[in-house]
């Protein structure tokens, strides 16, 4: 049997580009398939990138990549009923921990850097079907069939090949819809980059709005599962409009685009390798939302790079059923343990964060309130709780998972 | 509010002449919520008087939501050859 190539990557995103440079480096017989007519055509994120992994698999990236800017000013915006609303900001100057990128441009240089060390990218490449052939993996695409006895899925939460194998069962929950404008730039004095999150904008929404700051636009995003897209006030079409006039955005709207995003949590986590296939990055479902950050592109980069180092050690031993070693070597890197330790916070963001905010805005609304009446701040608050339905036990529960 | 195909006239398109999403109407006559007209961030699905959808495929985004929109599995979607390009992402 002739395959193609010793490993083919679909899907030419973070995920995929990292495996691809990692396999390129270690002299590997590679070809990667992409849809868009360049990577990032396709391609969404809100768009901060928490640059660790950026930064293993590119260590002078800070000097080439095109990232937008530093982010070093977080705020926190919470909606609550009758026009009430809590904000905090917390800034870290000069840090340097994240950045604001735009994928368009930021993966098309990415997938330039994988050319450069001998990739071999084909544009243009639709895949739409898998399946086992001869102790490999055929797919078949627009440009005819290729096989290869190893498959990297890097073709992101639509997971073509897993798909296609019958790996994968999606359902409502388990997904967000991203929703986003690019807007031509005002409030970009700062020279550094801001993030600004946002809770409850849209009431019957479960997800939430933000705003990165980049060099001469602002990225205004909204995600929400979609399962509750039907309950909330606006329908799909209108929720990024409707979060953009709230937050009372103006300028020039330049693009309109949307994604979906994985959503399964910890537990939940989807088939991630088979027999000659291996899933990495948002194909894999290693996307982080703990309500202090959404995380997935440093996850996608570092899988990427995991599953590169995986599929060499495949090839040199010619076992490619043996992916298994990917999940050891998952379970060693930081991305299972992280996903893990976010499990709790996410699970309390799934389950009761919107019901949250009303009761600290009730309680705050009381506290700069004077009158006869006065209640002490925990009487209060646990009067609130009381109210909104929520028990003190239940309440403790989810503080104590939201902390640890 | 700028009105969605104003919006979605914005972005760069390769339609393809042949449509990459198929509806089975059949089911979508006895669906009532049609949950696919509210869910689809690019408006492609629209309810006709006699129950059925129309697909306007030419707006699609390609964010995939399609492949979890329909409780009765009515929508067949893959990715278009050509479709939309973004220019920021
Ligand atoms: C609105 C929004 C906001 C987000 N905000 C953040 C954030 O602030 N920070 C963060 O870290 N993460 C964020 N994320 C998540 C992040 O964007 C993803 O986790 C990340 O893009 C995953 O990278 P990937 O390479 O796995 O997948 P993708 O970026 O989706 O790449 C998949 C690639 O595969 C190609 N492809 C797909 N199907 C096929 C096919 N059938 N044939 C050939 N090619 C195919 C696509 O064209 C694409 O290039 C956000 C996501 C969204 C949608
Ligand atoms: S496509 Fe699905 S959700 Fe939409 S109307 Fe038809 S049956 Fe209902």
């Amino acid at each position: 049997m002739s395959f193609d190539a010793d490993v083919i990557i679909v899907g030419g995103g973070l995920s995929g580009l990292s495996a691809g440079i990692t396999m390129a480096r270690e002299g590997l017989n590679t070809i990667l398939l992409e849809r868009g007519e360049y990577s990032g055509a396709k391609n969404v994120s809100g768009g901060r990138m928490y640059i660790h992994s950026l930064l293993k698999l590119v260590p002078d990236a800070l000097e080439k990549a095109p990232l937008e800017k530093p982010i070093t000013k977080e705020t926190y915006l919470m909606f609550c009923e009758n026009n009430k609303k809590i904000s905090f900001s917390f800034e870290e100057k000069g840090k340097r921990n994240s950045y604001s990128v735009l994928r368009a441009k930021f993966d098309r240089w990415l997938a330039n850097e994988a050319e450069n060390l001998g990739l071999l990218i084909s544009y243009s490449t639709n895949v739409y079907n898998a399946y086992r052939e001869h102790e490999g993996i055929t797919l078949e695409t627009d440009k005819g069939a290729l096989k290869a006895p190893i498959v990297i899925d890097a073709s992101g939460v639509t997971s073509v090949v897993f798909r296609s194998l019958g790996l994968r069962n999606f359902s409502p929950d388990k997904w967000m819809l991203g929703v986003k404008e690019v807007v031509k730039g005002n409030g970009l004095e700062r020279e550094e980059g801001e993030a600004i999150t946002v809770v409850n904008a849209i009431k019957g929404a479960k997800g939430g709005g933000f705003i990165y700051t980049n060099k001469d636009t602002l990225s205004v995003g909204f995600t929400i599962t979609f399962d509750s897209i039907p309950k909330s006030e606006k329908p799909a079409k209108d929720l990024v409009e409707e979060f953009r006039e709230k937050m009372g955005i103006e300028g020039e709207v330049l693009e309109y685009s949307a994604h979906a995003i994985p959503y399964y949590g910890y537990k939940n986590l989807p088939r991630l390798y088979d027999k000659n296939v291996i899933a990495v990055g948002d194909a894999a479902g290693f996307l982080i939302n703990d309500g202090f950050t959404i995380r997935g592109m440093d996850l996608a980069i570092a899988s990427g790079m995991v599953a590169g180092i995986a599929v060499k050690k495949l090839v040199e031993s010619r076992n490619y059923e043996n992916t298994e070693i990917y999940y050891k070597m998952l379970e060693e890197s930081f991305i299972l343990r992280h996903l893990e330790l976010a499990y709790n916070r996410f699970s309390v963001i799934n389950s009761s964060l919107s019901l949250y905010p009303d009761v600290i805005c009730k309680v705050l609304s009381d506290m700069f309130t004077v009158s006869e009446d006065r209640r002490t701040l925990i009487s209060d608050a646990l009067i609130r709780l009381k109210e909104s339905g929520i028990t003190l036990g239940k309440a403790l529960d989810d503080l104590r998972k939201v902390v640890l | 509010m700028i009105p969605l195909l104003k919006r979605l006239g914005l972005n760069t398109y390769d339609v393809d002449s042949t449509s990459h999403i198929q509806v089975d109407t059949d089911k979508c006559v006895q669906c009532v919520g049609k949950p696919c007209t509210i869910s689809c961030p690019a408006g492609t699905y629209e309810a006709s008087p006699d129950g059925k959808i129309i697909v306007h495929y030419e707006r699609c985004l390609e964010c995939g939501g399609a492949l979890v929109i329909c409780p009765y599995g009515a929508i067949k979607f893959r990715f278009p050859n050509g479709g939309v390009k973004y220019k920021y992402g």
